[in-house]
């Protein structure tokens, strides 16, 4: 996803229908890895209204409260039917994987057909690079490589990022895709079999060396745009309800 | 950063001889949490010229890290995930910048993970399950952190002593092991009864040392401590 905050765009969040859609189960689970952005407590309590709201069972993992709940994290992943990767600091993000080991059992998730998807750095991460603006200014940096190529999200939402990203494919980063907020690609063993618009206007661009410039292309896109069901997304009081509901068995420390 | 009780804190700026030190909270432990954030800054802005820095949120804040911390008097590491710290840490150079710092003479400080980081093996205990972290290595010793009477940490750390790891310091909450260099000169403590311990192996058997403790408090005023609903929030510090 090439950005996609549960708050965004007037409650647009036909992409989480969509999500729970590819799951194809009647009430499926799906977890947040909310670690790229330090494991905040508004971004759990806004996935769990969007996705509890669509009758999902809803858990997350923080990395950084596993000493105040442990659980097993393997296992726990594995027993998933998608995973969900918040954004944040791409670099962070990749960094506390490989301290805890978490990429490795994702790539095992992927392996038993568990639906993985990310937005912004948690897109970015499944490429060999990303733009990100982890140490300030936009740079790319080195995400899990499990997809070929590089990702450059927000892209024309943040166009310092889209400057640095032709710049840098130009300079031999390697070729890729800049993908605007509410867009999405979907990846099936590793190739792209589709990609989608959620908000008229969310475009996807190949992006790759041509000559002695960079091209982009635009990419064809399924339109996927629903109105907001039931109208009664996105807003700060269900956030507040879905934080509370959460607190409530064991404290703010519960992590699932 | 102790609710109601400022005792280490106002020992920590001690350390620097100075009346207004600059002093840099390092939240990294805790995703940098917001509510940490506002607590340190509760702590320490008004006696001090107190900055952090948020290494989730690059694009805003300090915008080069290295000059700001080599700036600093005191750098206080806050607690949370020591092993997602050390990670984070590592990703943007600041264990490097830290190691500087240090040989500078800049007070180095923290809590629970910000304990742990400073020494050569962090061990971490949480229900059972117990886990050795290389820390950044400034301190040739193990540590743990939470150390109450009573704990099963206890047991925890004599077993992974008697597998091997390499003797250290254990501090409950409230209580700090001063280091000058590499040599532990002191503990000090914010609440009377806080203890820490030294533990080495005697031949093959571990041996737990309570440590004589200074408490920083005048001996009729005992204070009050604040329950806090962070596990890390109050808790042992190295210095």
């Amino acid at each position: 996803m090439g950005g996609h905050e549960f708050d965004r765009l007037d409650g647009n969040e036909s992409i989480c229908d969509h999500i729970v859609e590819l799951t194809g189960g009647p009430r499926p689970k799906i977890c947040l890895l909310p670690t790229a952005s330090g494991d905040p407590e508004d971004q759990i309590a806004r996935f769990r209204r969007s996705f509890g709201g669509r009758g999902c069972e809803v858990s997350q993992i923080s990395l950084f409260r596993l000493g105040a709940d442990p659980i097993d994290v393997s296992a726990h992943l594995l027993s998933q039917d998608a995973i969900y990767v918040g954004g944040g600091s791409l670099v962070n993000l990749v960094a506390i994987w490989n301290a805890h080991g978490i990429g490795d059992m994702l790539e095992l998730c992927l392996d038993r057909g568990i639906l993985i998807c990310g937005q912004s750095a948690g897109a970015m991460t499944w490429f060999e690079y990303g733009i990100t603006c982890s140490s300030g200014l936009p740079a790319a940096a080195p995400g899990l490589g499990v997809l070929e190529g590089s990702l450059c999200v927000h892209y024309h939402r943040d166009p310092g990022r889209r400057s640095r990203y032709l710049a840098d494919v130009g300079a031999g980063l390697p070729a890729g895709y800049g993908a605007d907020d509410q867009s999405a690609m979907l990846f099936v063993d590793g190739r792209l079999t589709e990609a989608m618009s959620f908000r008229p206007g969310a475009g996807i661009w190949r992006v790759e060396t041509e000559g002695d410039g960079v091209s982009e292309a635009a990419l064809d896109l399924v339109e996927r745009f629903h109105a907001p069901a039931n109208g009664k997304q996105g807003g700060a009081v269900e956030d507040f309800r879905a934080l509370n509901e959460w607190r409530r068995p064991g404290g703010r420390l519960r992590g699932r | 950063m102790e609710s109601g009780n400022p005792l280490l804190d106002d020992f920590l700026r001690s350390l620097t001889g100075l009346k207004k030190p600059r002093v840099c909270f390092l939240p990294t432990a805790s995703g940098d949490a917001d509510h940490y954030i506002v607590r340190y800054y509760n702590a320490f802005r008004d006696s001090s010229e107190a900055s952090h820095i948020s290494l989730f949120r690059r694009e805003k804040g300090v915008e080069n890290i290295r000059d700001h911390l080599l700036s600093q008097d005191l750098i206080y590491v806050g607690g949370g995930s020591v092993i997602s710290m050390l990670g984070v840490w590592r990703a943007h150079g600041i264990d490097e910048i830290l190691r500087e710092a240090w040989e500078r003479g800049i007070v180095l400080c923290g809590l629970s993970a910000g304990s742990l980081c400073w020494f050569d093996e962090g061990l971490t205990g949480y229900q059972d399950q117990s886990r050795r972290v290389l820390g950044l290595g400034f301190l040739p010793y193990s540590n743990m952190v939470h150390f109450e009477v009573g704990s099963a940490r206890h047991g925890v750390y004599e077993d992974e002593l008697k597998a091997g790891l390499r003797p250290g310091y254990a501090a409950a909450d409230g209580a700090a092991l001063h280091f000058v260099d590499t040599e532990m000169v002191q503990v000090v403590a914010s609440r009377p009864e806080a203890r820490a311990y030294r533990l080495d192996l005697r031949g093959d058997r571990p041996k737990t040392t309570q440590i004589a403790t200074r408490y920083l408090g005048s001996a009729d005023h005992i204070p009050l401590v604040g329950e806090s609903s962070l596990p890390w929030a109050s808790s042992p510090l190295a210095a």
